[in-house]
């Protein structure tokens, strides 16, 4: 090291540990005498997840057959309200919808979480319709992949289209599926933080109510650290969850 | 006078033995074949030479050196090597896999290594291809860049891997033609193929090799005409019945 | 060699085109309508910084008087007031032209928002492969400790959300006063806030970007490399000069994808007090309590930026296409 570097390391070092305030234990302890208050956040994170997920697939498996099979007028608009939805970025989806639909406010609470009805309405609807968007792309390739010779050769014993593909193609086709809807079920869920804007009680916003909280300044990367690493423990036992279920499901000889 | 020494060479896969205490000499501007049963260690010899694998015992000398003592890129750069699948740079013209090592390795400018990889191709017959991608060559086109590739980095012994292995029969005829040429130019070669013409024409040695070991080693004529041992006998007749 | 467990899939944050494809009819129009939208973006900072570089940007005037539009809407409004019930579509429309009116209005702002969004994502994407690059490599070519390194990485960074990784810097680190103590930072360069969020941006990106080149590494054959080395090319120049240029190749439509995420998700910076796009459009909707007319405005934005986006990279990745890869 040459005279500059150590005189430079000199200057920044009491300078670094002055702005990085990760010493004492008192701001752990904080977080853990805050832990119910976090876990209940972690609760409405997960319940949030769940809802906007359940709610993309019940749409988007059909809008992705919809996009895969479908002709003329129905499929030109689910793919134009498709790529809207893909284009535009969550924080502005979840305000819009906040903002912009005729939710009633006065809806209550859910009790225990206290999360006010119609923000997670609101939240519930923008993740899901999104997420609804990107299934729908996840699905319709699967759809596609499966290959016209499975749907040629079920019609050929008489079934209907529509049950050639409800009982050949899609059985198939969800199977295949399982890779994108991990990443698309994780994106959801880190997503989920981004409610932030419309101040529902979930995971991120409660760290920072604990935070901005008066004289608990010196907490702030205790209570981000702690949230993150809940955070990386749900998206981590998720993906382990779904290759669970990928492994399971998995045909012998069929492409994944 | 001799370029390339084997002595006691031995190199395990795993607990597989590959090469069983191989022993040889080539001299310079010598051509040699090898041949033999798939997963007979051939091609595992061949990246010995070069060390993209590297044995386990025994010396292999280059030009007197240990190859254990040279650089490996160094080593490489004076044996060139020519392989099965042709491994062109898929995302470079004919006159860009060319100009790759001259460039990067030899140190060539830009414009003098235009100029001598054209020659290179232009010797190989493929002067009207130079900007063609290679998924929009032949087989035998394909390979004749690999050749050119390797030969301008002006090698010292060239290692040929099953070079018409890949190729459809009408395209074989081109690249042997292109090894011929090689040969009667001086250059030493050693060539793993199973074109038996070739060994019987062009080789001056040629070894069978079994199970990692070799089985016998010798003048090409004597060895088809004349094998000493019942293995070789066996499995020429079986070559040249099926062909 | 010891296999890495992988603990996401394979692709980035997405498996699939992040945006699709619009019905045919449509593309000629949107085209149109693209150039014309960076058109204006284009003279409209222009004009801001070389004409009338003093005017405040709340006192900014737009290219085009939003009056018109106004007329129209409140004609429309009491068409549709006279028609009761029936008049609901005329309502309707009415609302249209009186959100456009408000955008027109508030263009100036909306353009200074939208320059720290392209600076934002232009930016973090091309740092974050500078990292990619590297992160990649580490995790197929590396030794152990290397590529357990790049995976922890690339792991810990996709496993949390962005947002929490902003709050990380600017709360927790607290990088705003240091970075605003930096030579330039509010000067020629964009203000401290701007930089945490580029920072921010560019360690989330590189470790999806790094997740698709990574794929795409793996994508090239191992001949390619095998090849570069019996020519007497080292390890890491054959990997720079013949695999990576296939792999960067291979990897556009990812990457495609990651560009355009970063764009949508640039409006996050919102939250650590970036006026981007999304702020300048939450600020106007404070002023004017017509927070989803605004936001409707700002969605058309994006809407643009991520569309015109995608067709320069289809035409990026024809450019750059060769005959048998692909």
């Amino acid at each position: 090291m040459d005279a500059v570097a150590v005189e430079t390391a000199a200057i920044l070092v009491p300078d670094l540990l002055g702005w990085v305030p990760l010493q004492t234990g008192g701001d752990w302890m904080f977080v853990w005498e805050n832990r119910r208050f976090l876990l209940l956040g972690t609760a409405v994170t997960i319940l949030l997840t769940l809802a906007s997920v359940g709610l993309g697939f019940l749409l988007g498996l059909p809008a992705g057959a919809i996009e895969a099979y479908g002709d003329g007028r129905l499929q030109s608009v689910v793919s134009t309200v498709g790529v809207a939805l893909r284009g535009t970025p969550i924080v502005v989806l979840i305000v819009l919808f906040f903002f912009g639909l005729p939710i009633p406010r006065q809806l209550g609470s859910i009790p225990v979480l206290d999360v006010r009805m119609s923000g997670f309405l609101a939240a519930t609807l923008a993740l899901g319709l999104r997420s609804a968007a990107y299934q729908s792309q996840v699905f319709r390739g699967t759809i596609q992949s499966v290959g016209e010779g499975q749907l040629k050769a079920a019609r050929s014993l008489g079934l209907s289209k529509p049950a050639a593909i409800r009982h050949v193609v899609l059985p198939q086709a969800l199977r295949r599926s399982v890779p994108g809807f991990q990443n698309e079920f994780t994106i959801v869920l880190k997503d989920t933080s981004v409610v932030f804007a419309i101040g529902l009680a979930e995971l991120l916003r409660r760290g920072y109510q604990l935070f901005t909280q008066p004289g608990r300044q010196g907490a702030i990367i205790e209570v981000i650290l702690a949230i993150s690493l809940i955070y990386f423990v749900l998206t981590f036992t998720t993906n382990r969850l779904l290759d669970l279920l990928d492994h399971h499901y998995a045909i012998p000889g069929g492409e994944s | 006078m001799t370029l390339l020494a084997f002595d006691g060479v031995t190199k395990h896969y795993g607990e597989e033995l590959v090469l069983d205490a191989v022993s040889f000499e080539l001299d310079r501007s010598e051509v040699e074949v090898i041949i033999g049963p798939s997963g007979s260690g051939k091609s595992t010899l061949l990246r010995c030479v070069n060390r993209l694998a590297e044995v386990d015992n025994g010396t292999i000398r280059f030009d007197g050196e240990p190859i254990g003592d040279t650089d490996a890129d160094e080593l490489r750069r004076q044996v060139g090597m020519v392989f099965q699948d042709f491994n062109l740079f898929a995302h470079r013209t004919a006159l860009g896999n060319v100009t790759l090592g001259l460039r990067r390795v030899r140190g060539f400018s830009k414009e003098e290594a235009r100029e001598r990889a054209r020659r290179e191709l232009e010797q190989v017959g493929l002067g009207a291809q130079l900007d063609s991608y290679p998924a929009e060559l032949s087989g035998g086109q394909k390979q004749r860049v690999g050749i050119a590739r390797a030969l301008a980095m002006d090698p010292e012994l060239l290692l040929f891997d099953e070079p018409t292995s890949a190729l459809d029969p009408e395209l074989i005829g081109e690249v042997l033609a292109v090894m011929r040429e090689l040969a009667d130019d001086g250059m030493t070669m050693l060539c793993v193929t199973h074109e038996l013409g070739f060994a019987r024409s062009v080789a001056d040695r040629l070894t069978f090799l079994e199970a990692g070991a070799i089985v016998e080693r010798g003048d090409p004529e004597r060895l088809f005409t004349d094998p000493r041992s019942d293995r070789t006998a066996e499995y020429l007749s079986r070559l040249t019945g099926e062909y | 060699m010891s296999k890495v467990p992988e603990s996401g899939t394979s692709a980035g944050r997405a498996g699939t085109s992040a945006v699709g494809e619009l019905p045919t009819a449509r593309q000629a129009l949107l085209a149109g309508l693209g150039v014309l939208f960076w058109g204006w973006l284009i003279v409209r900072w222009s004009y801001d910084r070389l004409v009338a570089p003093s005017v405040n940007v709340t006192d900014r005037e737009p290219f085009v008087p939003a009056g018109p539009l106004e007329g129209v809407a409140d004609a429309l409004s009491t068409v549709a007031t006279d028609l009761g019930a029936l008049g609901t579509p005329i309502g309707w429309l009415a609302w249209a032209f009186e959100t456009a009116a408000l955008g027109v209005r508030n263009l100036p702002a909306l353009a200074e928002g939208a320059l720290i969004t392209v600076q934002l994502t232009v930016v973090s994407i091309l740092c974050g492969l500078v990292i990619a690059v590297p992160l990649a490599v580490a995790r197929v070519y590396g030794g152990p400790v290397t590529r357990w390194t790049a995976l922890a990485y690339t792991e810990l960074i996709r496993g949390t959300p962005l947002l929490a990784q902003l709050f990380v810097l600017w709360f927790g680190l607290s990088l705003g006063p240091p970075v605003r103590g930096l030579p330039g930072v509010g000067g020629p360069l964009p203000s401290a806030a701007v930089v945490v969020a580029m920072i921010g941006f560019t360690i989330n990106s590189s470790a999806y970007q790094s997740e698709y080149i990574r794929s795409a590494l793996t994508g090239v054959d191992a001949g390619q490399l095998t090849a570069a080395r019996a020519i007497g090319l080292g390890k890491l120049a054959g990997i720079r000069h013949v695999v990576l240029p296939q792999a960067l190749r291979f990897a556009i439509p990812g990457w495609t994808n990651e560009f355009i995420y970063l764009i949508k998700y640039s409006s996050l910076a919102a939250f650590i007090t970036v006026p981007e796009l999304f702020r300048r459009a939450r600020d106007i909707g404070a002023d004017t309590f017509r927070f989803t007319d605004i936001y409707a405005v700002i969605a058309v934005f994006y809407l643009a930026f991520v569309l015109t986006t995608a067709a320069a990279m289809r035409h990026f990745e024809d450019r750059t296409a060769i005959p048998g890869l692909n």
